[in-house]
């Protein structure tokens, strides 16, 4: 048996090649420099066409940070999984004494170092903008970018799970719903407590126990009102996305196992 | 202890539930001595490489069961002292092929003392010290075929697997595919090779399996299947008159005819003489006289005929 030791240094040496082939496809320039673009085109556009607000300016650059932030972890981590199947690169590397899940592990790791890079350049991005703008800038903001990142890290642990059994396209279809229906749960359960029928109410409040609650991870509202949130609310926020990243990881690291690679 | 042992391997592929189930392999048993260099051949599409994946763990068997020494190759460990270049050259392609080779000795727990100067070492032996910085996507198909098989031999492996080795090199590449597979040999390691290419295999195998359709229809040593059914000679000559290439015709267990040219293949020497004798006579001339051999193509031809294949 491999020692903790043995297996954790293999999921770094693939978490480690994950990254270098983000940077060295020139993938993470790319989305970077977008990603930047669009936040600063829309604190300019929020300026031009609704005044000059600090809370506004918070809240467009938050919003672009968690949408583009999303958009890249949902692609990317599906786009870097998928090619390692499709290009056939897996069997090498899966030949070698390892477990399958240290492969996934590996991969998980890595793109949650891709996803750490872009954030932070995009949060110091729109940091940038707000002190130029002579916006104040709030410990909450650093709440929030926090949790847009734990919210990052959760889609790409969708996004692998998805990616075990299906088609890239379709489990980006599948993470793309999950994401939409992740932020609209307490909607949801708000219009199912309200209905007649019971069995709506009971579906409604079933997905709202099960399904991801992304917004539970979403500080964006409270940090544009200049707010900074109790440290108890980020820190279970925190751990739920914890837990729910490991369960749908310990879910794909079982479907992976009995995966055929042709 | 066997090397490689495969007892009443299936795998059958579903492509879809409504789609007829294709049986890729139907039950193969095999085994491979240690020490040994083992073909493993059969024309296309004969489960070959379905074989090897099941044997390095990337796909699993619908039914039987498959060693790598004495363990099963369910368990990653069964793997530690196996090296595995898989059919095509699929890389990542934006490691140098410095980066590659230590990226994989540190997936198998190479400590990093050693690992440089191993990878050093393999680089030079497969002649890739010059380009080791350059990354794979700029290799030729040689040089990635050359960098698979340094990576499948970093860890030391006392058996080395090699899907299609030699496709898509030319004779040069062959060459130096088969010297090297010679050469681990000699350093004690079992060499599990596959291929189409059959005068390949002929030229270095101890043992052999031929397989056809998913089912292992001959094994054995090279030199005992190939010896079977051997002796007499092949005769051929030139400027033979139409009426004497008929009689040797009848007379031959085997013959043909092309412009000037017979060959007859004879079963016993006194039949050769009295040929020979005619031929002299007849005002032809005799271009060889050679012990009648069967080659590996002939065997294998022979054997997927028999199974209805081609
Ligand atoms: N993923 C798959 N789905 C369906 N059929 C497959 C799959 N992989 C291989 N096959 C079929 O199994 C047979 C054996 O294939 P393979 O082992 O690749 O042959 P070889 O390596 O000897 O050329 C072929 O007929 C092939 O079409
Ligand atoms: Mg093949």
């Amino acid at each position: 048996m491999s020692s903790l030791l043995q297996i954790l240094n293999r999921i770094m040496v693939l978490a480690q090649n994950t990254l270098r082939e983000a940077v060295r496809n020139r993938l993470l320039y790319n989305l970077l420099f977008f990603a930047v673009l669009m936040i600063v085109s829309s604190i300019l556009l929020a300026e031009l066409h609704l005044g000059h607000s600090d809370r506004i300016y918070r809240d467009v650059g938050l919003s672009a940070i968690a949408g583009f932030g999303s958009l890249i972890a949902i692609f990317v981590g599906i786009g870097l999984l998928s090619r390692e199947i499709d290009q056939k690169t897996v069997y090498i590397v899966l030949s070698k004494p390892i477990g399958r899940w240290e492969f996934l592990a590996g991969k998980f790791v890595g793109l949650a170092g891709v996803l750490m890079v872009q954030v932070v350049a995009m949060g110091a991005c729109f940091l940038g903008v707000l002190w130029l703008q002579g916006a104040e800038i709030t410990g909450g903001l650093f709440q929030a970018i926090g949790l847009i990142y734990t919210e990052l890290v959760l889609l790409t642990a969708l996004a692998l799970f998805f990616s075990t059994f299906t088609t890239s396209y379709l489990a980006g279809m599948f993470t793309l719903a999950f994401w939409v229906v992740g932020h609209l749960l307490m909607d949801l359960r708000t219009f199912g407590a309200h209905s007649e029928v019971e069995s709506l109410r009971l579906l409604t409040e079933s997905l709202y126990w099960t399904l991801p609650n992304l917004d539970r991870l979403d500080l964006k509202a409270e940090a544009a009102a200049g707010l900074t949130s109790q440290g108890v609310h980020v820190v279970t926020a925190l751990a739920y996305a914890a837990c729910y990243s490991l369960g749908l990881l310990l879910a794909a690291a079982s479907l992976f196992r009995r995966r055929d690679f042709h | 202890m066997s090397a490689i042992r495969l007892r009443g391997l299936s795998k059958t592929f579903r492509k879809g539930f409504w789609m007829k189930p294709m049986h890729a392999l139907r039950g193969v048993d095999l085994s491979v001595r240690e020490g040994e260099i083992f073909g493993f051949l059969g024309p296309n599409g004969a489960g070959k490489t379905t074989t090897i994946k099941i044997l390095t763990g990337l796909i699993h068997p619908s039914a039987g069961e498959a060693w790598i020494g004495d363990l099963p190759v369910e368990v990653p460990e069964s793997r530690k002292k196996l090296g595995f270049l898989p059919e095509g050259t699929f890389f990542h392609d934006h490691l140098t092929g410095l980066e590659f080779c230590e990226m994989h000795a540190r997936l198998l727990g190479i400590p990093r003392a050693e690992r440089r100067d191993r990878i050093r070492d393999l680089m030079v032996r497969v002649g890739l010290a010059d380009s080791e910085a350059k990354q794979i996507r700029h290799y030729s198909k040689g040089m990635r075929q050359r960098v698979g098989l340094a990576q499948a031999l970093l860890g030391d492996p006392e058996v080395v697997i090699l899907d299609e080795p030699m496709s898509g090199l030319d004779p040069v590449g062959r060459r130096e595919v088969r010297d090297l597979i010679l050469e681990l040999r000699e350093q004690g390691r079992t060499v599990f090779f596959s291929s189409h290419v059959l005068a390949d295999a002929e030229m270095i195998c101890d043992q052999v399996a031929v397989i056809v359709a998913g089912r292992v229809v001959e094994t054995g040593y090279l030199a005992d299947l190939l010896g079977r059914q051997m002796g007499g000679v092949e005769l051929v000559v030139e400027g033979l008159s139409e009426e004497r290439w008929q009689e040797l015709s009848r007379a031959s267990r085997r013959s043909v005819g092309h412009g000037m040219r017979h060959l007859f293949e004879f079963s016993d020497e006194d039949t050769v003489e009295k040929a020979l004798d005619e031929v002299r006579r007849d005002g032809g001339r005799i271009v060889s006289l050679v012990p009648a051999r069967r080659s590996l193509e002939d065997l294998v031809v022979e054997r997927s005929r028999s199974v209805g294949m081609r």
